[in-house]
């Protein structure tokens, strides 16, 4: 198992953030998510549109009391895709064991 | 967080860290278990009332059921709207509340058209919703006292209908009045005082 095996919109320190944090919840506004990788607006700005690019999530645009809301929730690939990055991840971390 | 080659054993750390950060994300502040249960705790204490003192209408004494219910609603609705974050578990909890109002709804109709004394049957609704909802968040004092609702329903099931109103109550009081509080203690040492 090597590790450019892994797949590269994953295998990046905020992309990955934002799947594992999507992976646990149903929907998740950009406030929320910034809040909680501590990234800047304009990074997490452009990660979100790759994951999106790659099917890995859908974001919605919206009004909430007349301010533009950005929700996010992770796809049915974007599930898939997460599971086979962390068994790719064990298989790789279990020889060094 | 900015973007950086990491190796396996990050990648690893960051995905443990982030879903820690989504499972602690403690969202139950418990307010509408306080407020339906001095709703009801204080209907079935007046209804007794209106009972033993032979009051003409005793069932004026549930008017504020209906209110209490369009209330609900519309805090609901607002919190929905309020929350950055929409996780599983809520919609879990949606489903488990909504199931437990069409399920009260139906017996209260089915009392009233055959003139049965359902109220065992409500406490035992009462404690299914609790129980379920302890589970569901992992709130053990609420799985607790869901059980004791359940002890107190088959206690009512062999009490007189007088009897079974102070017991409905009782059952409010335990499953409801006592863990809702309990709940948002834990909120607000969670979330910080001054929140909700």
């Amino acid at each position: 198992m090597a590790l450019n095996d892994l797949d590269p919109v994953l295998h990046s320190q905020l992309r990955l953030a934002v799947i594992s944090l999507l992976i646990s919840v149903k929907e998740a506004e950009f406030t929320h998510i910034k809040e909680q990788t501590n990234a800047t607006a304009g990074n997490l700005s452009v990660q979100l549109q790759k994951l999106k690019e790659a099917g890995y999530i859908d974001i919605e645009k919206s009004f909430k009391d007349n301010y533009p809301q950005t929700s996010c929730k992770i796809t049915k690939a974007g599930i898939k895709a997460f599971d086979i990055y962390v068994h790719n991840l064990q298989q790789y971390i279990k020889p060094a064991k | 967080m900015e973007e950086q080659t990491i190796n396996p054993e990050q990648s690893l750390q960051i995905i443990q860290s982030m879903i820690c950060r989504a499972q602690n994300n403690f969202s139950e502040n418990g307010f509408l278990f306080i407020f339906w249960g001095w709703l009801v705790f204080l209907s079935a204490c007046t209804f007794y009332y209106f009972i033993v003192t032979n009051f003409e209408n005793p069932g004026y004494a549930w008017c504020l059921m209906p209110l209490g219910g369009i209330f609900t609603m519309i805090y609901s609705m607002r919190k929905q709207k309020k929350e950055k974050v929409r996780s599983y578990i809520d919609s879990y909890m949606a489903y488990v509340w909504i199931a437990f109002g069409i399920c009260l709804l139906l017996t209260l109709c089915l009392g009233y058209k055959f003139q049965l004394a359902c109220y065992p049957i409500v406490i035992m609704l009462y404690a299914t919703g609790t129980f379920i909802t302890g589970g569901i968040i992992r709130f053990t004092p609420l799985v607790v006292c869901g059980a004791l609702s359940y002890v107190i329903s088959g206690i009512a099931f062999f009490a007189t209908f007088e009897t079974q109103i102070l017991l409905l109550a009782l059952s409010v009081l335990v499953s409801y009045i006592v863990p809702g509080h309990w709940l948002q203690l834990k909120f607000k040492q969670q979330n910080g005082h001054g929140t909700k």
